[in-house]
């Protein structure tokens, strides 16, 4: 990190950043995280509810494939889809970034309680976490780690969606920030841009992900 | 055991059988023995002879293939080999989870698994996750969460298997006094004949290919068991050598 940082001071020092408008990145890297954010919690939301519901009913074996053609759907051929159904919007972007992240985390989930120990299962039976509330006593909570390894994969994806998104529709945002920072051929604006995804991406990790993969693997080491 | 005691459990030629691809083999064929209300029962059986699943099949978490099963019990617990404690719970929490399945209130439920944990020694380690406890520690945790529930039926299925000797003569003490003072029915898996002996009324001798039941032995010692006593080796001996036989 003070890698990054240091380059950047120096840049700026040499006056090479000088050209870029930090007010428009700014804005546009805000426009970004906040759908990456919105997507994040809908997909998590969407992805472990379905997940827990699915691999709660005695279908789970039936849909897994199913839900495994699904996510081999390219999601950038879905786009214009999505494009057709909600238009050039904000909404659309969030929508189709959904579309990406939630498979990471519906799989992850999925996988979690398929895989877990028949002695673990038949525990929770025996002492009473049957019917609806084997969910949320025993399947949730078991599914934690999953959900976290699941949502570090998501947003990476996500990320990866939601900019890819603005580049496709030139909807306002980091990905049209670098598209047309590119076509006017203003290198500088790339580069302050990709040092201040790096940085965001650094912050996520360190505040959330880091303490939150600390805290799975001391709860739950075998 | 006469025709006129009550039974926790009887089954009557039951077969069982995994049903999917890799695993389509009957486990179980034609298994019938009775376990009287507050007898202490013991299988032994080599590894294979479907053991786990028989006490799956008898707490219905599988389905038998054919024959009959009397339930003649409403509260059954498990003891794991494997402890099967859930890693997200604290030791507290673990006893515990039986009882808030049962909608016990937090305080009310807290003070009975702080009791069971004090009755298993292990009243210090309440706020540990099981991941810090050893073995027999973890073992313990298993056996206060099953007492927590003051089980009709307390199922064992090798308790004693992943610990040292020390660890498994301690908890086995335990065992009996939890079993003379709350006078429930056990039936314990084990694979350790002297064990059996000393804790069983009955011991049921399994055979695999498929798991059947071969013989099965009464012990008539008087308890407190004297392991030192000729009386207890000629039992040892009796088991040993029906157990010799099918090999």
């Amino acid at each position: 990190m003070s890698g990054i940082i240091g380059a950047v001071l120096l840049l700026t020092a040499f006056g090479y950043l000088g050209g870029v408008t930090w007010v428009n990145l700014g804005t546009a890297i805000l426009l970004t995280t906040y759908r990456l954010a919105f997507a994040y919690g809908i997909a998590l939301v969407l992805g472990s509810t379905i997940a827990l519901l699915v691999g709660w009913s005695p279908l789970a074996e039936l849909l897994f494939p199913v839900f495994d053609v699904l996510q081999n759907i390219p999601s950038f051929a879905l786009i214009p889809l999505f494009i057709y159904f909600f238009g050039f919007t904000s909404e659309m972007i969030i929508l189709f970034a959904v579309s990406s992240i939630i498979w990471p985390i519906l799989f992850a989930v999925l996988t979690a309680i398929k895989s877990a120990h028949t002695d673990l299962n038949d525990a929770a039976t025996i002492f009473g976490a049957r019917g609806l509330r084997r969910i949320h006593y025993y399947l949730a909570p078991l599914s934690f780690p999953a959900i976290l390894t699941g949502s570090i994969v998501g947003i990476a994806i996500g990320w990866e969606a939601v900019i890819g998104a603005e580049i496709i529709t030139n909807i306002a945002g980091f990905g049209n920030y670098i598209r047309e920072a590119s076509s006017l051929g203003i290198s500088q604006a790339m580069i302050a841009g990709t040092f201040a995804i790096l940085v965001i991406v650094f912050v996520l990790n360190r505040l959330v992900w880091a303490p939150l993969l600390a805290e799975s693997s001391r709860r739950y080491a075998e | 055991m006469t025709s006129t005691e009550p039974m926790s459990l009887v089954l009557s030629r039951v077969s069982a059988s995994y049903t999917d691809e890799i695993k389509n083999a009957a486990v179980l064929k034609d298994i019938s023995f009775s376990v009287p209300t507050g007898s202490f029962v013991s299988i032994i059986a080599p590894s294979g002879a479907g053991k786990s699943t028989l006490m799956r099949v008898i707490l219905d978490l599988m389905p038998h293939t054919s024959g009959d099963i009397v339930r003649n019990f409403s509260r059954p617990a498990m003891v794991f080999q494997s402890y099967a404690l859930f890693p997200w719970l604290s030791t507290l929490d673990n006893v515990a989870f039986g009882l808030r399945m049962s909608n016990m209130n937090r305080k009310d439920r807290d003070t009975l698994a702080r009791e069971k944990l004090k009755e298993v020694g292990l009243e210090h380690l309440e706020t540990h996750y099981p991941a810090t406890l050893s073995g027999g520690q973890r073992q313990r945790v298993g056996l206060a969460r099953a007492l927590a529930i003051s089980p009709d039926l307390l199922i064992l299925d090798e308790p004693f298997s992943s610990l040292d000797t020390i660890t498994a003569e301690a908890l086995k003490a335990d065992l009996l006094k939890i079993w003379r003072t709350y006078g429930m029915t056990i039936l314990m898996v084990n694979h350790l004949i002297p064990d059996a002996v000393e804790l069983s009324d009955e011991i049921i001798i399994m055979n695999k290919n498929p798991g059947r039941i071969e013989k099965i032995c009464t012990i008539d010692l008087l308890r407190p068991r004297d392991v030192r006593s000729e009386p207890f080796f000629k039992h040892v001996d009796r088991v040993t050598e029906a157990i010799r036989v099918l090999s």
